[in-house]
């Protein structure tokens, strides 16, 4: 018996098995020469809508001053709501005391360039700062306290910064609100637009930078499993704070872009209604996606701002049927698309546009692209 | 010096003793079988070695250090690396990105500097995905790369987590059930390619299954629990035939022929040095 046997096996075992099945590779796919142009022109058309068309350039459209308010306001929108993506989506740690981080931004700003008269550029700096330091504070709760209970606590902080903290009369000016002067430069609501669309690029590239690198994985897997992310290494306490951390410095810029675009902030403008609404963007848009929070956000600062109604000339509808005033449409209108979300499209707009920014980004189209079957358990665990 | 070494650990969750007065321990270079039955305790005992769980007496000593109160990813750091009897990954995620996460300290960046997107930061993530593309080959598990965790038959998920494990870059390694899901030839391969990994990453492996001839098979040395308790250790085949083994965990007396395996150690593994246990 043991003759038979070698310390060594002379031959592999599967040296001469010539059924070994090579898995199929596929070529991955080019489009076309056509593919391309027709992708290029559905670019250009998309860079035409975000940049020329508040100018008026090329357009059909009348766009007015209000208009371009409002388009700077959907783009501040869309910042605020990256960031809660970032503690929601990425971290699956819930804040519904968002209008706080984005108040101590705005009111942080306002403060340096009304009180303090210096740049209105230093002012964001700082007030990105300011939200990542209460966002670090608060997110040290989040290490005691999980779920619904965390997600009280970031109720009542909140409530606490827009009743408490905002009424400091001396650092916030009060009810009588804080005047916030925009920028020399930028003082035309054209020029603010576009220097909105700046801090969203950059908002947007470290978004993508996050999610494309150590710590984004790190989130990622904490959010789906801590002790498979600590056993890998991770200091899951540590990525949980970053995640404020960097929630915070989203919402701080965010902060400030808003004081400086209303040009006057009172402590009301930061009620429950912000936070709630940050919420609705952010999970209808479809948590994790970084074109369907955007898009969610600019939908629901439209509709709360009540241009969509007036676009679709739907205030006869609303108004005269339903009795219901435009300005409460988004708070009827967000929750039903809430529901319809989580039930049938868990990744929200994400999902429903995915096929498309698959295919602009030069792969096949694909209907089901993206598809997303079930809201993850990490989701709902908050 | 041992790799690891555990001290009359003890645990108590409320009333119930888990782990009562254990000692273990796996040289440099050694395979360690654990075997027992369900509730045992040997799943605890690899949570006190990683740090999930705090033990209530004992000690932990990897490389002649305590760890007994470091956290779990410092562990992690030190070159302790483990698999998870119910599968330890991102199911959500494809395999290829458990493996990117994995190597999480491998990855020389700061975090910081991945977030605002350093410029050092793009050429250390390909070289990160080519050394996921590397174990990946190394496990023949290439073709499942894009797919996602959750798509995977438990037999290759099991696989896929040592290949996870592999890119934290351990030293020692414990494996909870690998071959728990695998038929007796998988097992049988899965035994090769434990030996070759040893051979080939200098690994100590602390290994609990239920698969009685893999463990016997490929072990150096395996230790018996029950009830919390080390019931027997020994040499593979002597705790194989030891009669209080057979009647807790096999339920029957032992064969009266054993040999049924015929193959010898496979391995040329050099002198093993904490092979006198």
């Amino acid at each position: 018996m043991s003759e038979t046997t070698q310390v060594l096996p002379a031959v592999p075992a599967d040296a001469n098995d010539e059924t070994t099945v090579v898995p199929a590779v596929e070529p991955p796919f080019r489009p076309s020469r056509a593919g391309w142009t027709a992708r290029g022109v559905v670019w250009a058309a998309l860079a035409w809508v975000v940049l020329a068309l508040p100018l008026n350039i090329l357009s059909p459209f009348e766009v007015g001053v209000t208009d371009v308010d409002v388009a700077s306001l959907a783009v501040i929108y869309a910042i605020g709501a990256l960031s809660l993506n970032v503690l929601l989506g990425y971290c699956g740690q819930i804040s519904l005391g968002h209008q706080a981080f984005v108040g101590v931004g705005a009111f942080a700003s306002a403060y340096i360039v009304t009180n303090l008269q210096l740049s209105f550029f230093l002012a964001v700096g700082v007030a990105a700062l300011f939200g990542a330091v209460q966002a670090v504070l608060l997110g040290a709760v989040s290490l005691r306290l999980t779920g619904l209970y965390f997600a009280l606590v970031t109720l009542a902080y909140g409530s606490f910064a827009q009743e408490t903290l905002f009424g400091i009369t001396s650092l916030t000016g009060g009810e009588g609100g804080k005047p916030a002067p925009r920028p020399d430069f930028f003082t035309s609501g054209y020029r603010y637009y576009y220097l909105c669309l700046g801090f969203l690029a950059l908002v947007l590239w470290i978004d993508w930078r996050l999610t494309a690198s150590k710590a984004g994985r790190a989130m990622a897997a904490l959010r789906e499993n801590p002790r498979v992310a600590s056993s890998y290494g991770i200091d899951v306490r540590a990525y949980i704070l970053v995640a404020f951390a960097v929630s915070g410095l989203f919402a701080g810029v965010a902060g400030s872009l808003v004081a400086h675009h209303d040009e006057v902030i009172v402590p009301s403008s930061f009620d429950f209604r912000l936070a709630l609404l940050f919420v609705l963007m952010t999970v209808v848009g479809g948590l994790r996606s970084r074109t369907g929070v955007v898009l969610g956000a600019v939908f629901f600062a439209l509709l709360e701002e009540g241009a969509l109604v007036s676009m679709f000339g739907l205030e006869g509808f609303f108004e005269g049927l339903l009795g219901l005033p435009t300005e409460f449409v988004s708070l009827v209108v967000g929750p039903i698309l809430l529901v319809l979300t989580l039930t049938l499209y868990p990744g929200g707009i994400g999902q429903q546009v995915a096929p498309i920014r698959l295919w602009l980004t030069g792969h096949r189209f694909d209907r089901h692209a993206g598809r997303v079957d079930d809201v993850e358990v990490t989701d709902v665990r908050a | 010096m041992s790799v690891l070494e555990i001290s009359n650990l003890t645990i108590r969750f409320g009333g119930i003793t888990a782990l009562n007065d254990v000692s273990l321990r796996a040289g440099e270079w050694e395979i360690v079988g654990i075997i027992g039955p369900n509730g045992a305790g040997k799943t605890t005992l690899f949570n006190c070695i990683t740090g999930f769980y705090q033990p209530t007496a004992g000690r932990v000593a990897y490389r002649g250090r305590d760890i007994t109160g470091l956290p779990v990813h410092k562990r992690t750091a030190l070159g302790i690396g483990r698999t998870f009897q119910n599968v330890g990954l991102v199911k959500n995620a494809t395999v290829r990105e458990n493996l990117a996460t994995a190597q999480h300290l491998q990855v020389s960046y700061d975090p910081w500097a991945g977030i605002a997107g350093g410029p050092t930061t793009f050429g250390e993530e390909r070289r990160i995905r080519e050394r996921s593309h590397l174990i990946l080959e190394l496990l023949d598990l290439r073709h499942v790369g894009e797919e996602r965790v959750a798509d995977l038959p438990y037999g290759v998920l099991k696989k896929v987590e040592i290949a996870a494990v592999l890119a934290t870059d351990p030293d020692l390694l414990l494996l909870d059930e690998p071959g728990s899901g695998m038929g007796p030839e998988e097992a049988h391969a899965l035994g090769d390619t434990l030996l070759e990994l040893r051979q080939q990453f200098g690994l100590s492996i602390v290994m609990i299954d239920h698969h009685v001839p893999l463990v016997t098979r490929v072990s150096d040395y395996v230790y018996c629990l029950n009830f919390g308790e080390v019931l027997a250790e020994g040499k593979p085949d002597d705790v194989r035939r030891h009669p209080e083994v057979a009647r807790a965990y096999l339920g029957t007396e032992p064969e009266p022929d054993p040999a049924s395996e015929p193959e010898p150690e496979p391995d040329p593994t050099p002198t093993l040095v904490g092979g006198t246990l």
